[in-house]
């Protein structure tokens, strides 16, 4: 095979890919809004999901939020204080760490705690012929398996993206006091002043997306094993990176938004 | 009693939700989204700097934001602001707005307001905006810098080659300098040689200070001769002020004779004027 030929081969697989994972996300998504899909069996895997994904998670996710988003905020408007630049920590906590932070934190640590966790049962469920024990007594796959996961991940990155950006504002209140010696009233001022609306929305959506693409790419690439066991690692490293891709691009495309 | 999963789903979500729809209901009444907003139109020879939803500052708070930019038939930059009910009151009739551009951060719209207590701004009234603009104005200011900067730069540039031409002014300066600082040389050499001779003169064993010296010492045996002299003169002085003393007490005794001697005198005249025949015998 030549470059060129090998360059070809990459752009049609890339394209094929991306086709392919539009082609499922629509499928998806167009189950997600019909209503006969919320069966109560389906409904019992969408509470259980989201129990394994965010409720469980819940204390382990504020502990981290907590250290991790005081240090971060200290950090800055340390930093900000330092470079005398302390009238734009308003734009700087709402700009960088609710609507770009908060959502990047979450769903990094959705897709290795759940995406990881989803690829790898699905897989395993194809190599073990579960799905094709689904298909045989008429359960719907799609609806029964990868509705309530992507239901679920569209659901808790939006829910703990929102907290972790609340508690981001608390610990803002402690730090902002410490460092520039500012009050709770000018703090909510400033904030309110930094607070735009769509900038909110831009970053619920975008949590809704990075929620939606870190399921339902490891569901079709654990869908993509084959009967073998080798092909389950193959499936979950491929799905992985793939999120991680999807994860960039999606945060590329929320900046060029914002500049429009 | 254990709490089922359903339940703990739920909760999680309920709640979550609530912070989130407070959070927004909280921002949407801060931001003034529930009150009555009032529309004011400002103009502007130019829109540079104008952008919707460019804040509208009064005394450092944002009171509204830029809500359209229109441009009208003649020409002029109309911009539609909007402040919500509770913070018109700080627009008035009087007040001046100005379209503050930093270097650095957003611009804005800045209102001042001198007179409190004047009426509202009416919303047909379209007040001009100034403009402050710091670029520019750094800008405006950096032609003349660099002009100077230059005129500094080609001074220096003169300044440097007549350093390096050896027949510039600096080296010539320069020579000048070595032939005085020669000339300093040869002053100074003279200077010693004069300042031997004064040694020589002033110091030297047949010199002015060592004769000096020798008069000044026949002068202070002089003056010891002369201090045993004034002691005597002092004693004779004091002797004869004593001496003084007793021609007082002498002159004292000589009138007291001589007083004596006037009366002996009067008594005879006495005696005599009395008698018949002014002779008397003596013995």
């Amino acid at each position: 095979m030549s470059f060129i030929e090998k360059i070809g081969y990459f752009a049609i697989s890339l394209a094929k890919s991306f086709t392919d994972i539009f082609f499922f996300a629509g499928i998806i998504l167009r189950r997600m809004l019909r209503r006969k899909t919320y069966s109560s069996a389906m409904r019992t895997v969408l509470v259980n999901q989201i129990y394994f994904t965010s409720v469980q998670i819940l204390p382990v996710f504020l502990v981290v939020s907590i250290i991790f988003g005081s240090l971060l905020i200290g950090i800055v408007f340390q930093l900000l204080k330092g470079l005398g630049l302390t009238e734009f920590f308003g734009n700087v906590l709402m700009g960088l760490i609710v609507t770009e932070l908060s959502p990047f934190f979450t769903v990094l640590l959705i897709t290795l705690r759940s995406g990881s966790a989803i690829n790898t049962e699905i897989a395993v469920m194809k190599v073990n012929g579960e799905i094709k024990t689904l298909e045989t007594f008429r359960i719907d796959v799609i609806d029964y398996l990868l509705v309530p996961r992507v239901i679920n991940g569209v659901a808790s990155l939006v829910l703990l993206s929102s907290l972790f950006s609340v508690v981001l504002m608390f610990s803002g209140i402690l730090f902002s006091n410490i460092i520039f010696g500012i009050g709770i009233d000018a703090y909510t001022n400033i904030l309110l002043n930094s607070a735009n609306f769509s900038d909110i929305v831009i970053a619920l959506l975008k949590c809704a997306i990075f929620g939606f693409f870190a399921t339902v790419i490891p569901i079709r690439s654990g869908l993509s094993a084959s009967n073998e066991l080798t092909s389950i690692p193959i499936a979950v490293s491929g799905g992985m990176v793939n999120v991680f891709t999807a994860i960039m691009i999606i945060e590329v495309l929320s900046l060029i938004t914002k500049l429009f | 009693m254990s709490i089922s999963r359903e339940f703990k789903v739920g909760l999680f979500i309920v709640l979550t939700t609530i912070v989130i729809l407070l959070s927004l209901l909280y921002l949407a009444y801060e931001k003034g989204f529930f009150e009555k907003v009032f529309t004011f139109t400002l103009s502007s020879k130019s829109g540079d700097g104008f952008t919707e939803g460019m804040p509208v500052v009064f005394s450092g708070f944002n009171i509204g934001k830029v809500h359209a930019l229109e441009l009208n038939d003649k020409g002029i930059v109309l911009i539609r602001i909007k402040i919500p009910e509770r913070h018109v009151k700080w627009v008035k009739q009087d007040s001046s707005f100005i379209l503050y551009r930093p270097l650095i951060g957003a611009s804005r719209i800045i209102v001042t307001t001198t007179n409190l207590h004047s009426p509202q701004l009416p919303e047909r009234k379209i007040p001009e905006v100034d403009i402050v603009n710091d670029i520019n104005d750094v800008i405006t200011k950096v032609p003349p810098l660099i002009e100077k900067i230059t005129l500094i730069a080609s001074n220096l540039e003169t300044l440097s080659n007549n350093l390096a031409n050896p027949k510039g002014d600096f080296n010539r300066v320069l020579s000048n300098v070595a032939k005085v600082t020669e000339n300093l040389d040869n002053i100074l050499k003279k200077v010693d040689k004069i300042a031997d001779k004064t040694d020589a003169q002033l110091f030297g064993k047949d010199g002015t200070l060592p004769q000096v010296n020798n008069i000044l010492k026949d002068i202070v045996g002089k003056l010891e001769k002369l201090n045993t002299t004034v002691d005597n003169i002092n004693k004779i002085s004091q002797e004869a002020s004593e001496g003084v003393k007793d021609f007082h007490i002498l002159r004292s005794d000589i009138d007291d004779t001589v007083n004596a001697v006037n009366d002996v005198v009067n008594r005879l005249d006495d005696l005599i004027s009395s008698k018949k025949e002014p002779e008397f015998k003596v013995p």
